[in-house]
């Protein structure tokens, strides 16, 4: 698979040598001199083709070999640059898949199709949701989201006050769009029947699709396993 | 009657003609190759509002005798002049939405409707 990495910090930099360990092209591009190139810190990466200029500038994605491109990875420190080179991607060289950093999630909402993103990843957000996952009991926290925003993963840990205790998988009362995926349970997973039953202390997992009713369908599963 | 030729009436007048030179290149809606530049021209068949977290966008369908594509406009419900029965020049890159190619804010010509309509 053919990769364009826009951002060569950190993140882009680590992106494109796991890629490239994959058995991936992949292509790193950066405006700064200082980070492409043999003066990289920890020199180029084998596999790994790199690039100097702006990912926000047509002309110069065609000159890199955009147009057989399979995915972009806008992940520049910039959500401005991150939406502009998704955009450009989608609209002017159909590229089958962008996925996008989200820096700043006060503009999470913008990361879409709108702006030519199918996934983005919001670091701050992941981190928060899993700082949520590790501290709280008895509450719901998101833990991930999929197929562009669509589909969420969420999790909640059984406190002893659950009005789900000792009920059935099946009859937890959950909302249709919502699945009980796994169980966690003293750090097994268990995949779980219609007829397992739950017990205090349990991490459910569920995952919903979120239609129109999405507060409707959010407040349903919290009464079901929240209480 | 394609959509580039010229209708002769009975005694042979021409009675309507079809916009020449600016349709240069232009392909057929069904020969279209994913991800290259390409000129179509289509008549306006279906138009649709996609809703996204609160931006709509405006999806409009767009055929040919040889075939059907998408034309997304983001961020808009509605475009003066795009209505059903225009024929809209379109020129872009198009990606492969499953059997349909989907153009994403290409550029776009109104042309003018054609006197008569076989």
């Amino acid at each position: 698979m053919k990769v364009l990495i826009a951002g060569a910090g950190s993140v882009g930099r680590h992106m494109a040598e796991q890629l490239a360990l994959s058995g991936h092209d992949v292509r790193i591009v950066d405006v700064e001199p200082s980070v492409v190139g043999d003066k990289a810190d920890g020199g180029p990466i084998d596999g790994v083709t790199w690039f100097l200029g702006d990912a926000c500038e047509v002309g110069f994605l065609n000159k890199i070999g955009i147009e057989t491109i399979d995915v972009v990875a806008a992940v520049t420190g910039d959500d401005e640059d991150n939406l502009v080179i998704s955009l450009l991607s989608k609209q002017e060289f159909a590229v089958p898949r962008v996925v996008a950093r989200v820096n700043n999630p006060k503009n999470e909402w913008m990361f879409n199709e709108m702006w030519g993103v199918d996934m983005s990843v919001s670091t701050p957000h992941l981190l928060t949701a899993l700082v949520e996952e590790a501290v709280n009991v008895g509450s719901m926290v998101r833990l991930l989201s999929l197929e562009g925003g669509k589909t969420h993963l969420v999790e909640v840990t059984l406190a002893p006050d659950s009005p789900a205790l000792k009920k059935e998988v099946g009859g937890l009362g959950l909302p249709r769009e919502a699945a009980v995926v796994a169980l966690v349970r003293a750090g097994h997973v268990i995949v779980p029947r219609n007829d397992t039953v739950v017990q205090g202390g349990d991490e459910v997992l569920v995952l919903v699709s979120l239609g129109s009713e999405a507060e409707a369908t959010d407040a349903a599963i919290r009464a079901a396993l929240v209480g | 009657m394609g959509l580039f030729s010229r209708k002769k009436s009975t005694n042979g007048e021409v009675i309507a003609v079809s916009p020449s030179c600016h349709l240069d290149d232009v392909v057929p809606i069904g020969e279209i190759v994913a991800r290259r530049r390409v000129r179509v021209v289509g008549e306006v068949v279906r138009m649709k509002t996609r809703p996204a977290q609160g931006v709509a966008s405006l999806a409009v369908r767009i055929e040919d005798e040889t075939g059907a594509a998408t034309v997304v406009f983001t961020g808009r419900r509605s475009i003066g002049g795009v209505s059903l029965g225009r024929l809209l020049l379109v020129e872009g890159v198009a990606m492969n939405r499953g059997d349909t190619p989907e153009f994403t804010n290409p550029e776009y010509t109104l042309l003018p409707r054609e006197a008569t309509k076989a």
